[in-house]
């Protein structure tokens, strides 16, 4: 028998193997080629006949075949037999999650974050002043006369002691600003405001404004409008409308209340824009030369805009929330929807 | 401010209908609230800005909507016609002014022979369109020409006012405690700071604002006496809010009234008393021989002033004509105008009160948007920044924000313990936010409460806002409030955290930690809204900054809370700021490895934890290098006033692996120490 011979028998088992379907066929094969009488005891037998010096290499050869045969044989015989079954532990995903805590922000917190985080962008600095004004501060300096009617829509709480006030908006840091620093100037104010109205759905004593400023040589009215587009698209969403509309307010010349399209209705007129189709965000207008003048800024080499708004209106048209009393009486299933 | 379509149309034509008209009124500044279709009419309500009282009338409306439609103001002078002329005095009729600033102008006349009746019904109707009810014809006729021209105008019934030399009216100041019976039948007290129409015996009208009871014009008057006047709106306004009356008449002379349109709506009102009341035959006019009319101002406009405030061009021309239409006289200085201001646009002041109106009738809508360059500016890490810091870090702990009134009761702060001096407003809204909050721990636990009652199991939450303390401090705090069960199903099944003074220690551990804050403390302090061996006073370097503690249950009681345990702590971040140190400077990873070895002690239960730790510490130089307690317990397996601890000691060293040789020596030092100085059995 040649090397070539064993090749071929090795081959030819291999090829008898691969057909195999059942036990019993793979019995009848095992003893056919390793039984007693099979092929490889044949071999054995057959190595008597050869000259006693090739026999040890012919013998190792033989035991190798052997050995592989035997071992295509268990392999095969292995996939006869039943695979054993894995354990699984299967996690229920209905059950209820374990999580950490989430602590949240006041939803008039991340309001006001969000718009500084706006005008940060456009490089206004955050500044804020104190609660307790003067009335020099509140009103006399922003061209508001102590007794005059214009003063009416400022309703102030005062303090006992002291001709000292609760600021009624956030204007007043527009003077301390201006009268520490020199232009140019871009600042935006987030804070408390106090007024005495009486509690009800739509009105608060205390609330939250953000006044806005900017005072360059250059600063015209046309900037102011570029300037809040940006900031009523940012916080309202791109294809929000923006107007102007004239109006009054002591310290600004002239001055507009800035209006967007209703975001419920999308301008055509809906039980909350009052069937109008737009809502009033915020005041502003061109810093009036008196302003100036206070704070000793040369109103004709320096130009510059204002504009403030109510924290909570714009919280409620954002988030559709109908009183304006949920923001301070922190139930925390209100508080934990923002 | 009311005003309908039809009598609009009395003085300029108007070519589009009522709802058009309200927008282009709104886009002038005249914002139109609502508009009502009534009686073949549109009733326009308008909301008029402090700066302008010309607008609180028909006319000043009119003349409006005549430069914004592009129309015509018309005013005809037949409204004025009088039938007879005003003959010679027929009384002794004497006006004495006691101040010039106070009264300006005063106008009397005297009408004879009136019939005081209905209105017709024209007139009715438009009151009562513009919300105004009818009286009788003098009444009416004097409320008529107020809403049309803004001057109010008193009628006096002249006989009750006659005595037999004549008629003496003085316009003067009240003496003090001074009485009138208004027509409201309402007996008002006056003072020198209220200004009074009187005859020589007593006041007659408190001027400007509303006329005395017993000259009132009735069914059965004969005669009248006609006011027009002009009063100091600062005197008005004072009047006003002493004596807690608001008319339409005081809301127009606090604004201010043209003082040339008086005597044109006194004789206005005439015309139609003749006209109404048959013709009375004998009518008088006093006043002053020249009315006071202030000089006409003059304000220079520069045409390159308009577009570099506005940011676009308005034509020259245009420019013009906004401002002829608008009523002002224009005269052309080279490229620029001079502009002639009349006595009823008091508020043009200044060159940039010309280019508002300018802008404001060529339209808003116009304005371009332009951006300014960017402002390169200064930064620098200010307390808004740091109190989002601090935010930041209480939010990853699980902490929820909240917002609360900084005005409280000072019942609120008795309720919690407290009886600090606080701020008082001089004019609360009520008792119930009185004072400004010299703690934040009330509010907070009235948060606390109010989530208890809606069944919240869990409440963990903090403000950062302003405290106030006498005299004027205000200072930004921190509050934190914790109450309630933490529960938790994870796969080991449902597991509860109670809170506890330990959650807020941790709290404050990371808080400090995250700020860069080392050298802090806690000592056991009393307070009187604390539990007694549960308050705390934090320190940072020695200094108190702020106290923690568990709310006494008589507190909570007060707020309704049963049941529960409430800690809160309060902080003043105005002294924290400047120890805040968030440089970092990086260690290098330890190159050896460390060696761990666990005490477990029973000691006395009152023997506090960082005394022991500070000792191990002590005795563990030079290798230890940190220390933690890993287990605590009381109970079944220890002697009643023993705790159990179990500490975890690191080792390592910068330099070399330690031996274990090394380390058992020093760790023997510790066990040592701790047996011989506090005691301990080691276990």
């Amino acid at each position: 028998m040649s090397d070539l011979d064993i090749t071929n028998l090795k081959e030819e088992i291999a090829k008898s193997l691969a057909e195999v379907r059942t036990k019993e066929e793979l019995e009848a094969l095992q003893i056919k080629y390793l039984g007693r009488k099979g092929v490889l005891a044949t071999l054995t037998q057959g190595l008597s006949t050869l000259p006693v010096e090739e026999r040890p290499s012919r013998g190792r050869q033989i035991n190798a075949l052997k050995q592989s045969i035997i071992n295509l044989f268990n392999e095969k015989l292995q996939s006869f037999k039943p695979q054993e079954k894995k354990v699984i532990s299967f996690v229920d995903i209905g059950l209820p999650a374990t999580k950490q805590e989430l602590g949240r922000l006041h939803p008039l917190t991340q309001l006001i974050r969000e718009i500084c985080i706006i005008f940060s962008r456009l490089g206004f600095v955050v500044v804020e002043g104190p609660e307790i004004e003067t009335e020099e501060n509140n009103f006399t300096g922003l061209n508001i006369p102590l007794e005059h009617p214009s003063r009416d829509a400022f309703d102030t709480f005062y303090l006992k002691e002291q001709k000292l006030l609760l600021r009624s908006h956030t204007s007043p840091v527009q003077i301390r600003v201006m009268k520490a620093r020199r232009p140019p100037l871009a600042v935006v104010v987030p804070g408390r405001v106090y007024r005495p109205d009486a509690l009800d759905a739509a009105h608060s004593f205390m609330f939250h404004q953000i006044e806005g400023f900017m005072v360059d040589k250059n600063i015209k009215f046309s900037d102011l409008k570029g300037v809040l587009e940006v900031f009523a698209r940012a916080v309202f969403g791109k294809d929000i409308k923006m107007r102007f509309r004239p109006h009054y307010f002591p310290f600004t010349e002239p001055s507009a209340e800035v209006d967007i399209s209703c975001i419920i209705c999308k301008g055509k007129g809906c039980s909350v824009c009052g069937r109008k189709g737009w809502l009033e965000i915020l005041g502003s207008g061109m810093i009036h030369p008196h302003v100036f003048k206070y704070v000793g800024i040369d109103a004709e080499k320096y130009m510059g805009f204002a504009f403030g708004m109510g924290v909570e209106r714009i919280a409620m048209l954002k988030y559709g929330i109908d009183d304006i009393r949920l923001f301070f009486e922190n139930d925390l299933r209100f508080l934990r929807q923002f | 401010m009311k005003v309908t379509y039809n009598w609009l149309k009395d003085f300029v034509d108007i070519k589009i209908p009522a709802a058009v008209l309200a927008k282009k009124l709104t886009m002038a500044g005249l914002e139109v609230v609502s508009l009502e279709e009534k009686a073949g009419d549109w009733v326009f309500e308008i909301e008029i800005t402090s700066n302008r009282p010309d607008w609180l009338s028909v006319m000043g409306i009119a003349r409006e909507v005549a430069a914004i439609t592009n129309s015509r103001l018309k005013i005809k002078n037949e409204i004025l016609k009088i039938k007879s002329q005003i003959t010679k005095s027929p009384t002794k009729l004497e006006i004495k002014v006691e101040s010039k600033e106070d009264c300006p102008l005063y106008t009397a006349r005297i009408i004879k022979d009136v019939q005081v009746k209905a209105s017709p019904d024209w007139m009715r109707q438009r009151l009562e369109l513009v919300g105004i009810r009818p009286v009788n014809n003098i009444v009416d006729i004097t409320n008529y020409v107020l809403l049309e021209t803004g001057e109010p105008l008193h009628a006096f019934d002249l006989d009750k006012l006659m005595q037999e030399d004549g008629l003496q009216i003085f316009i003067r100041r009240a003496r003090p405690n001074e009485k009138i019976i208004t027509i409201d039948a309402k007996e008002r007290i006056l003072d020198k700071d209220i200004l009074v129409i009187a005859d020589s015996r007593r006041p007659i009208a408190v001027a400007g604002l509303m006329g005395g009871k017993d000259t009132e014009v009735t069914e059965d008057t004969k005669n009248i006496l006609l006011e027009a006047a002009k009063f100091s709106p600062p005197l008005i306004r004072k009047a006003r809010q002493k004596l807690g009356v608001n008319t339409e008449s005081s809301y127009r002379f606090e604004r201010d009234v043209d003082i040339g349109i008086v005597d044109f709506a006194s004789q206005r009102a005439q015309r139609l008393i003749q006209e109404e009341t048959g013709a009375p035959e004998v009518l008088f006019k006093s006043q002053p021989k020249t009315i006071p009319l202030k000089k006409t101002k003059a304000i220079r406009l520069r045409t390159k002033k308009i577009s570099a405030v506005l940011g676009f061009e308005i034509p020259f021309t245009k420019t013009k004509k906004i401002l002829q239409d608008l009523g002002l006289k224009v005269k052309t200085k080279g490229k620029d105008l001079n502009v002639f201001i009349p006595s009823f646009r008091r508020d043009l002041n200044k060159e940039i009160d010309l280019i508002e109106e300018i802008c404001r009738i060529h339209g808003y809508d116009f304005i371009s948007s332009t951006r300014p360059s960017t402002i390169a500016q200064d930064i620098e890490r200010s307390v808004f920044d740091l109190n989002f810091l601090i935010r930041d870090i209480l939010l990853s702990q699980g902490l929820n924000e909240v917002i609360t009134y900084s005005l409280i009761s000072q019942d609120l702060l008795k309720k919690c313990g407290l009886d600090e001096t606080a701020i008082f407003l001089a004019n609360p809204l009520s008792k119930e936010v009185e004072i400004l909050r010299p703690t934040l721990i009330p509010s907070l636990l009235t948060v606390i409460a109010h989530n208890l009652n809606h069944r919240q199991d869990l409440i963990q939450i903090f403000e950062i806002a302003k405290r106030f303390k006498v005299p004027q401090k205000e200072e930004y705090f921190l509050a934190v409030g914790l109450c309630g069960i933490k529960v938790r199903l994870t796969s080991a099944g449902r597991q509860e955290e109670k809170m506890s003074l330990l959650h807020l220690k941790g709290i404050l551990e990371i808080l400090f930690e995250r700020l860069g804050i080392r050298d802090f403390g806690f000592t056991a302090t009393s307070h009187s809204t604390f539990c007694e061996g549960r308050a705390f006073s934090i320190n940072i370097e020695d200094k108190k900054i702020g106290m923690m503690g568990e709310m006494k249950p008589e507190i909570l009681a007060a707020f309704d809370i049963k049941n529960q345990e409430v800690f809160l702590l309060e902080l003043n971040l105005s002294s924290l700021y400047p120890l805040i140190n968030l440089s970092r400077h990086f260690h290098g990873l330890p190159l050896y490895p460390e060696v761990r070895r666990d005490i477990s002690l029973m000691v006395d239960i009152n023997l506090g934890v960082k005394e022991l730790r500070d000792a191990i510490i002590q005795s563990g130089r030079p290798y230890i290098k940190d220390v933690r307690v890993i287990d605590f317990y009381t109970g079944a397996h220890i002697p009643k006033g023993f705790k159990g601890l179990t500490f975890s000691c690191i080792y390592q060293s910068a330099e070399r692996t330690l031996e274990d040789s090394e380390v058992n020596s020093v760790h023997q030092n510790i066990l040592q120490s701790l047996e011989k100085n506090f005691g301990c059995q080691i276990r």
